[in-house]
């Protein structure tokens, strides 16, 4: 399961579709839900939340700024993807054995904050580096308490619902989201 | 004690509330006056009980004289940012939210950051922490980008994506140190329990260094302090004061009280040579920038930088002398740089191409008086109590073994120092380039400038005090 959680993550690196990329990360909290059945309280929020009212909002969001045309990548989508994995796989290798598909999931969505231009796919690279702590949490015994895994969660919901703010108005403002066109502010 | 605490946060809380449910501009201004210096009364008393040795530590507080100082200055910073809001408000042009709801939205954000920021000193528990600092993410954000302009946007969003993934590392960091715990519950993660679980070395460093790296880029430490230019030139200026002054050095206390929890674990050298590599690299990076011609709030934020760093050096000392000079360079700092952003508001209002320009002559009047007394206190000038401190942390320095680092410090803080004396005869002692006339916003500043520099010069005095007291041993 963590290896489809990590190749979902890998695989917003490489699409170009915003709803695409909404519907892998959806698909990466359903296993993340699905993972978590054991403890039932737990699942039934992280399906509800990341599953499903996050990816609501965002495709709100995508909805109400439509792009004039496809945002320039920064890169090829193979140098993207090839970048991501050697991140992911250097985390990997420097933390101890038992945290290692939560550290490479957390480091792709690193990877995707530096790798994707338009907003909306930024957002979605802090969603998809707080699945890899959530999938850490999961993976190991008693890896992580329930209190901080929801805490942790609705500080995502937060983030997330701020960010979506942020992202509609300054579409309003530069007509497109692109990050690219955010680098007035320099020394 | 412990009551007093508990009711801090949700009186800063009830005070944004308060503040929002007012119906008329003139209201909500009214009401927030009053909030603040209620929440600003309880939190005096709640530090001055704890700088006075009542200690409290439980497994949801920790209760001790760094949490004394710090809430001090939060709500002496909040009180006065609150109480320079209105004219802000007033007078501060635009705002992403319709003119209906922009008090209010401004008010809900402000006090909510305020509440977040007082948990942080009293929170016994380190994930508790981590919540409550990712938490204060969102509410700040929206007030860095408070204007709507498009560069408000910029910085805002830099500030939420790049602290929320450096937080993220640093939750990476705790999952780690709770997995490595037999009972990996939340209370595992209390700072008294931390320090006294057997830690494996190895495990212990890897997530030391995450947690710390992560907190870092809430701190704006460089190399991970992109977001801090922008966001503090970019900011109202009372909310500016706040990220300055207060939230910087609060999540410093955070990485700090990591230190301490986990550095005999982590190996103390290991721990300590990481604060001094962010401290000195903070310096160096701020001081060419304290020379260059920028728009007088980036100038401050840089310095924001430079000051950072001073503080993770004194961390990393972590010697008597070295303490004393952190404790006491954080409250400095924060009642000199608030003045230097609260000066901002009449400045940009008489002149409003300063937000983009550097300094060209701000005049005699109380503006230029305020700056002047920001630069000069921010430089170290004697009697700033900054030039007080930073000479404690380069002898705690001295004691800890590092003379070259402290050699290397001082050098630096003698630039930065020539840097803003540099912006103040360039920038503040000619002729404006425009004349206006003195308004309400400018007696309230030289009302606070009267305020702060009397603060600034009790800080001095303490500073023969601190070295070597109860206050500070306590803390070792």
């Amino acid at each position: 399961m963590a290896g489809l959680i990590l190749a979902l993550g890998l695989g917003v690196v490489l699409v170009r579709r915003r709803s695409l990329a909404i519907a892998l990360v959806s698909a990466q909290s359903l296993a993340l839900g699905i993972m978590a059945l054991d403890h039932a309280a737990v699942a039934a929020v992280v399906l509800a939340v990341k599953a499903v009212a996050l990816p609501a909002l965002l495709v709100a969001v995508v909805r109400r700024t439509r792009e004039p045309r496809l945002v320039a990548a920064a890169a090829g989508p193979l140098v993207r993807l090839a970048g991501a994995a050697a991140a992911a796989g250097l985390a990997a290798a420097l933390v101890p054995p038992d945290v290692r598909g939560g550290a490479a999931v957390v480091v792709t969505g690193l990877a995707i904050v530096v790798a994707r231009r338009p907003i909306l796919f930024q957002l979605l690279g802090v969603i998809v580096a707080e699945n890899g702590l959530s999938l850490l949490a999961l993976s190991v015994p008693g890896g992580l308490s329930y209190v901080i895994e929801l805490g942790a969660l609705l500080d995502l919901a937060l983030v997330v619902v701020v960010a979506s703010f942020f992202a509609r108005r300054i579409h309003l403002e530069l007509g497109t989201g692109d990050t690219e066109l955010l680098r007035g502010l320099r020394d | 004690m412990t009551e007093l605490a508990i009711a801090v946060p949700p009186l800063a809380l009830a005070a944004g509330v308060l503040a929002c449910l007012g119906r008329t501009p003139r209201q909500s201004d009214r009401l927030n006056v009053a909030g603040a210096l209620v929440t600003a009364a309880a939190a005096a008393v709640l530090a001055v009980a704890a700088l006075t040795g009542e200690e409290v530590h439980t497994r949801w507080l920790e209760i001790d004289a760094a949490s004394g100082v710090f809430v001090a200055v939060i709500a002496a910073v909040g009180l006065c940012s609150a109480l320079v809001s209105p004219a802000f408000l007033r007078t501060g042009g635009r705002s992403w939210f319709t003119a209906a709801r922009s008090r209010h939205a401004y008010y809900a954000a402000l006090y909510a950051f305020w509440a977040a920021l007082f948990i942080v000193p009293l929170a016994g528990n380190l994930a508790i922490v981590w919540l409550v600092v990712e938490g204060t993410t969102g509410a700040s954000a929206l007030l860095v980008a408070f204007s709507g302009r498009r560069e408000a946007l910029e910085a805002g969003w830099k500030y939420l994506v790049l602290t929320t993934l450096g937080l993220a590392v640093a939750l990476l960091g705790i999952v780690i140190l709770s997995i490595e715990q037999a009972d990996g519950g939340l209370h595992a993660l209390g700072w008294r329990a931390l320090a006294n679980a057997p830690l494996d070395p190895g495990t212990t460093l890897v997530a030391f260094v995450l947690i710390i790296a992560g907190l870092a880029t809430k701190i704006g430490w460089a190399p991970v302090h992109n977001w801090l230019p922008d966001a503090h030139s970019e900011a109202p200026a009372p909310i500016s004061a706040l990220l300055s002054a207060a939230l910087l050095p609060t999540v410093a206390l955070v990485a700090w009280r990591v230190k301490d929890t986990l550095a005999a674990a982590a190996g103390p050298g290991a721990a300590g040579a990481l604060f001094i590599g962010f401290g000195l690299a903070s310096i160096a990076v701020a001081i060419p920038f304290l020379w260059r011609p920028l728009p007088y709030k980036r100038l401050l934020a840089y310095s924001s930088l430079e000051h950072m760093g001073v503080i993770a050096l004194g961390i990393g000392f972590g010697t008597s002398l070295a303490i004393a000079g952190v404790l006491l360079h954080v409250a400095g700092h924060a009642l000199a740089k608030a003045l230097g952003f609260y000066a901002a508001l009449p400045l940009l209002r008489a002149d409003p191409s300063a937000a983009k320009q550097p300094l060209r002559g701000v005049g005699r009047g109380s503006t230029a008086t305020a700056i002047g007394v920001a630069l000069f206190a921010l430089a170290g000038l004697p009697p700033s109590p900054l030039f007080a401190s930073e000479l404690l942390i380069a002898l705690g320095g001295v004691d800890a073994g590092e003379p070259v680092v402290v050699g290397v410090a001082v050098v630096l803080l003698a630039l930065g120092f020539l840097g803003l004396l540099h912006a103040f005869v360039e920038g503040v002692l000619p002729a404006p380039r425009r004349r206006s006339r003195p308004h309400r916003g400018s007696r309230q500043v030289i009302v606070l400038t009267s305020a702060l520099s009397v603060g600034l010069l009790a800080l001095t005095v303490a500073a023969a005090w601190l070295p070597g007291s109860a206050l500070v041993e306590g803390l070792l």
